[in-house]
């Protein structure tokens, strides 16, 4: 039986795959989300990853440490490579 | 692909406007784990934000006292700690109920995503700190350490006051309280 014999079924048909298809993509990207994260350790490195750190911060901060004594600004790392 | 011309991230002269290369180094390397670690425990991009402000200023102030014991990372994340658990404590005195405006949890998503997986990314960060929030401290502050895969056992240990047996058992109950109440927060 071809699907051009029955052409109203086959729309309603096609709508009802359309649909499925359409949750089955909603259900495969849950899936995947869900898959990725097999513990809460994975979850929040994945949540760490996704961050972003405002920029913000660093342009206060570059104001804020202009204001700091130049030998606080240098460390053991100075002493240890000779810098 | 990095061109070897440039050399090590160790620039010569202070990049960036920073005051010297030491702390643009130190900021690049570490910003996001302690960023993070002030986002996901106090639960508030804006404290968050204030909190790594003023976690990396004190640690450019003490940063000729440091003498390398402990990893940057270990020391940043000490002085983080001690930072957001007195913010905490001032903030449980004042306020009950911590503001989660949408807005403010743009920041959890990266700019450049799609706008489905910002929508995907905002969508799961607020599900996780759902979930943290329902935690006690001490577990919530484990599982983010736990989750910084340059921490051992050791360090973590370490850092919260524990043996790293003690820090073992813990997290084999935080893991499963975090599960539980994820699972409840779809």
């Amino acid at each position: 039986m071809s699907m051009k014999q029955q052409p109203k079924f086959s729309q309603q048909q096609q709508q009802r795959q359309d649909e499925q298809q359409a949750a089955g993509h909603t259900n495969r990207q849950q899936a995947e989300t869900a898959r990725e994260f097999a513990s809460a350790e994975e979850v929040l490195r994945f949540d760490a990853a996704s961050t972003t750190v405002p920029p913000e911060i660093a342009q206060r901060l570059k104001a804020s440490a202009a204001s700091l004594a130049p030998g606080q600004t240098k460390s053991w790392w100075r002493n240890l490579f000779g810098r | 692909m990095n061109d070897p011309a440039e050399g090590p991230e160790l620039m010569e002269s202070p990049p960036g406007g920073w005051p010297s290369d030491e702390i643009a180094s130190l900021y690049e390397q570490h910003s996001r784990a302690i960023f993070y670690l002030a986002l996901r425990f106090l639960g508030d991009p804006q404290r968050a934000e204030d909190a790594t402000h003023d976690v990396f200023l004190k640690a450019f102030r003490k940063l000729d006292q440091f003498r390398g014991e402990s990893s940057a990372r270990t020391w940043l994340y000490r002085i983080a700690i001690n930072h957001c658990q007195n913010i905490q404590q001032s903030w449980h005195n004042r306020h009950i109920v911590a503001n989660s405006d949408d807005a403010v949890w743009d920041h959890s998503a990266a700019r450049t995503d799609s706008p489905l997986r910002v929508l995907e990314t905002k969508e799961l960060g607020q599900r996780i700190q759902n979930t943290l929030d329902r935690l006690s401290d001490e577990y919530r502050l484990l599982l983010l350490l736990v989750a910084d895969e340059e921490l051992s056992y050791e360090q973590i240990g370490a850092l919260v006051g524990q043996s790293s047996d003690a820090v073992r058992g813990k997290l084999h109950r935080a893991r499963k309280a975090f599960a539980a109440y994820f699972e409840k927060t779809t």
